[in-house]
């Protein structure tokens, strides 16, 4: 096997983008209440659509293949990965991304929290990490560690090693952490 | 002095709202009309002649708009160094042979990614495929494959083939040290290849515009990125402009200029419009830069007392197929074995060693890590072997403050033996050391406990070797910080905006910084050499102190009051003899541009470590100084080892540093949790696996990363040596990547206390450990250890 054969073959964001055949669809989204009308290709993935027809670039790719977690949505309300995940199977659908968390402009208590516990360093896997937390948040309003592990363990965070991402969720959904920084 | 506002508490980050928000713009973020797709052809070969490349039928083909080789370039080589002794050696594009699989060849731009990989498809490479060598002690064999010849210094002495560079120094006469020791022992310690894993992956866009060329792109040193892109583009200074975007991570794997950065620029220079290139997270793991595996023999001989006598390494590093940053690694071993501990007689030699892997890159720690395992872990058993603890044999041999290092520089406040006092009091690690070797334990689960030890150098002098800062009095007292320092999620914006406010007397939401973009900010050293904190801070320091004095001295003319009298506070000039006298910095800034014939108010600084020492140390030699700022540090690993699977992992780690004192306690915490998960990687689950020169195991599915089941509970303690004082130079020291060190060591040393397996190789994989076990169990029955030679495991 060539290794541009092997890269034409995991590099899914691109075999999306250039599939030639395959009739468009045309899909309906609801992208943080707002509402989309799109002409997507069969294999398109929700992400592209996201940040490349819609234009809301906060949702991070970063391996394209299922593995990370930066690229999480809420798919009616549930965490999905964006970069694995066709458009057209999300038609009709309602999809939350990280520019939906705040509410005219003010922060949301889980977005304050990660601030005040250091939990954003480069940043990068923060959508998707504050995606699957909200979605965690919305299943169990006090979450156990063991609950917190399971519900970010598809998250990969490289920077913070997890710890201060543990003690945002405590905060927020105030089990006795208190913010670390001012 | 009164009282610090800013310096030295937890400001939330800066840049935050803008993370938490999708807000913040990364490279890949940046969307221009026009764009084209750029894409890289790479080798397929680990080591082949180019007989020929044909891009004809590449560039007939509708929507591509250009397709560049080699021959397209200028010619002009780069190089992670680029030293008299060790010019740049690298083209941007393959010329003639191929040395690594994913070795860069030629790149198109093409109107989307479809065209853009069918364009590569098309694009006919004709190889000669030659042997090639993949073992750095076999490529040194004088028969071996010749990937480039050995270094002409070396080549006249040393048989050895493949040679990029070498490092030898020494000091005393170990042999005679060795002749003089009570115990003399020798190991050898290997350690694997491992990927960065930055989350966000290398991207860059490249525009343009008539005599500007923009780029974005993700990077750890826009200066650096602009002079090599300037340097091989044949472009001046003021043509290239490498604008800020954010940072999703680096840890070493974003300095170097890479192939596609040059191919994004070309393109867009040939097409006239913007180009894309992303490399995919496969790409990254094949093709990319990642660390550099040492192979490390220590020899080590001691008193009974466990006082150190001699010292003798040889280190081999596995340097890739080009120069990279090897010889740089091997110089810097040499650093990190002097730094923590006194050795009157040491003899140091280490071999950068060309091979058929990708170039390699720094990699958080660069090279600590794998020294301090082998240091460490040989200190340790040393120490059970004349029945020492592992405290007492380090506290003997640990550096004093201010003491004097063979090179010349001065550790000044540093204070490695109190950092090694505060863990083992804050761990209880001599009560703990050896109870799960001593009693029969019962279960399967066994826990250890390991402390290693360690010293990082930071903000030496590196291109472009200074840093600016400007701080521009906004008419309402505000202030507008210009710093050329990248924030790549350490939080260098965070630190600048505290040290600013704090000198200018206003609050943190006075300050808005512009950061990293060359055509509007200063030159800055970047955030690669440890030494941001102290090299931009000062800098930022002394800016916003000249701003200050501007204030004062206006102020001093309007108030009629001596410049000694006056200081400032809450965003205005006072009089200390008279605190009702006070002018807003409003007011000051009015009647500056009123009276001083249109003077608004900037104050600029400038930084750089050793200021009056001109020289740089030779990476050959070792001579010359380094740096002023040696961070040290001790760290406990408590670890539980699974003794029938063989899994092992961190429970809790506990990191006391001598980082001279945290501007920002909670940000250096951040730092210490992110190195010791980065360390459990290193020590229990990462490894980049190849086969001649082929990864394996391209993706975070079969590379396993620490996830969030993986983490473990970190502590950290300051062990303060330093102070701030308003209007004075102040020394910090590294936090940010030697901490990766002393807790891999100490994670093997709890590994062996857990088990008395003793783990020579990284990582300590379940079949090291359960093989580790089994060489144990025919000594209970016989009852016989040998001690003397240790398996490699
Ligand atoms: S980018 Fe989707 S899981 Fe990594
Ligand atoms: S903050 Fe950088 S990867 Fe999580």
């Amino acid at each position: 096997m060539s290794y541009l054969e092997t890269i034409s073959i995991e590099d899914t964001a691109n075999v999306a983008k250039i599939e030639p055949k395959g009739r468009s669809r045309f899909i309906t989204l609801s992208i943080n209440g707002e509402r989309h009308e799109i002409t997507v290709k069969p294999r398109k993935m929700l992400i592209e659509v996201i940040r490349d027809t819609v234009g809301l670039t906060g949702t991070k790719g970063s391996c394209s293949s299922g593995t990370c977690g930066a690229c999480t949505v809420l798919l009616s309300g549930r965490p999905v990965l964006s970069c694995i995940t066709l458009a057209v199977e999300c038609d009709g659908k309602e999809i939350r991304t990280v520019e939906d968390l705040a509410e005219n402009g003010k922060l949301s208590a889980l977005q304050e929290a990660f601030l005040d516990q250091g939990a954003v360093q480069c940043g990068f896997c923060t959508p998707g990490m504050l995606m699957s937390a909200t979605a965690l948040l919305e299943r169990h309003s006090k979450p156990s560690l063991a609950q917190i592990k399971k519900g970010l363990e598809g998250n990969l965070c490289r920077c913070t090693g997890y710890n201060a991402i543990v003690d945002a969720v405590l905060q927020v959904s105030g089990q006795g952490v208190t913010p670390v920084m001012k | 002095m009164s009282e610090l506002k800013f310096v030295g508490k937890s400001f939330k980050r800066k840049d935050g709202p803008d993370k938490v928000t999708g807000r913040a713009l990364y490279s890949e973020d940046v969307k221009l009309p026009g764009i084209l797709i750029g894409r890289v052809l790479r080798s397929p070969h680990p080591h082949a002649r180019i007989v020929s490349i044909d891009t004809s039928r590449a560039k007939a083909l509708p929507g591509v708009k250009a397709v560049i080789t080699v021959e397209d370039t200028k010619g002009i080589k780069h190089g992670f160094v680029e030293t008299p002794r060790y010019p740049a050696d690298q083209e941007v594009l393959a010329r003639g042979k191929v040395v690594h699989v994913g070795e860069e060849l030629a790149a198109v731009a093409a109107v989307d990614s479809f065209t853009a990989q069918q364009a590569l498809e098309l694009i006919n490479v004709e190889y000669e495929i030659l042997p090639g060598v993949f073992d750095p002690e076999k490529a040194m064999d004088p028969e071996a494959p010749k990937i480039h010849p050995s270094h002409p210094k070396i080549a006249d002495k040393e048989p050895f083939s493949n040679i990029g560079g070498k490092t030898e120094c020494g000091w005393g006469d170990v042999e005679k040290g060795f002749a003089e020791s009570d115990y003399v022992r020798e190991d050898r310690y290997e350690s694997q290849l491992r990927t960065h894993g930055y989350l966000e992956p290398h991207v860059t866009l490249a525009h343009w515009e008539s005599d500007k060329l923009n780029i974005w792109t993700s990077s750890m040193g826009t200066f650096v990125k602009r002079a090599k892109l300037a340097k091989t583009l044949d472009l001046p200074y003021s043509s290239v402009r490498i604008h800020k975007t954010y940072v999703g991570g680096t840890f070493g794997g974003k300095i170097d200029l890479y192939s596609h950065e040059y191919c994004a620029a070309r393109l867009s220079i040939l097409t006239g419009r913007p180009v894309r290139i992303v490399a995919s997270r496969e790409e990254i793991f094949s093709a990319y830069r990642h660390s550099q595996p040492l192979i490390v023999e220590v020899k080590t001989g001691v008193k009974n007392d466990g006082t150190i006598v001699a010292q003798q390494l040889r280190v081999i590093n596995n340097a890739g197929a080009y120069r990279g940053s090897g010889v740089v690694v091997v110089f810097l071993a040499w650093g990190f074995t002097m730094a923590p501990y006194r050795c009157p007689n040491l003899k140091y030699e280490g071999y950068s060693v060309y091979t058929n892997y990708t170039v390699r890159a720094p990699q958080r720690g660069h090279g600590c890590p794998k020294v301090r395992f082998a240091i460490e872990s040989q200190l340790d058993m040393i120490a059970e072997a004349l029945g020492i603890d592992p405290i007492t044999i380090r506290l003997r041999n640990a550096r004093q403050p201010s003491e004097d290092l063979p090179n010349g520089d001065n550790v000044h406040n540093g204070n490695l033996p109190e950092c090694i006092r505060v863990a083992a009091e804050k761990s209880d690690l001599l009560k703990k050391y050896g109870e799960a070797r001593k009693s029969p334990q019962t279960g399967h689960i066994r826990r250890g406990i390991g402390i290693g030890v360690s010293a990082y150098f930071g903000g030496s002098l590196i291109y472009p070797n200074s840093s600016g800062v400007m701080v521009k009095m906004n008419d309402d007292g505000s202030a507008i910080v210009l710093t050329g320092a990248i924030d790549v999620g350490q939080g260098a914006e965070t630190v600048i905006c505290q040290i600013v406010a704090e000198e200018l007397a206003i609050g943190m939401e006075d300050v808005k910084i512009i950061s990293s973009d060359t055509d509007t900010t200063p030159q800055d050293i970047g955030a690669w050499v440890s030494g941001m904190t102290y090299i931009t801070g000062n800098a930022a320091r002394q800016a916003a102190g000249n701003a200050r004095a501007k204030l004062i001295q206006v102020a001093s003319e309007q108030m009629n009051a001596p410049v000694e009298d006056l200081w400032v506070e809450d965003k205005a000039v006072f009089n200390r003899q008279n605190p009702q006298q006070r002018m807003t910095y409003d007011q000051v800034f009015a009647a500056s541009v009123a009276t001083h014939r249109g003077d608004t108010i900037i104050g600029e600084g400038f930084w750089r470590t050793m200021r009056d020492v001109p020289t740089h140390p030779s990476l050959a030699t070792t001579k010359g100084r380094w740096t002023e700022n040696y961070a040290f540090s001790a760290q406990v690993a408590e670890v539980e080892v699974d003794i029938e699977t063989g899994e092992a992992k961190l429970v809790k780690a506990l990191t006391v540093h001598d980082c001279g004192f945290p501007v920002n306690p909670a940000l250096v915490k951040g730092q210490v949790d992110g190195q010791v998960s980065m360390a459990m990687g290193h020590a229990f689950m990462e490894e980049v696996i190849t086969r001649n020169g082929y990864t394996l195991n391209p993706n975070w599915l079969d590379y396993r990363m620490p996830t969030i089941h993986n983490m473990a509970a970190s502590e950290d303690a300051d062990v303060i040596t330093e102070e701030y004082r308003v209007g004075e130079p102040y020394r910090t020291k590294e936090v940010g990547e030697g901490l990766v060190s002393g807790i891999l060591a100490a994670m093997a040393n709890a590994v062996y206390d857990a088990t008395g397996v003793r783990l020579y190789t990284t990582p300590f994989s379940p079949e090291r450990i359960l093989s580790g076990l089994k060489k144990l169990e025919p000594s209970k029955t016989t009852g016989v250890r040998d001690q003397q030679s240790p398996e490699v495991l």
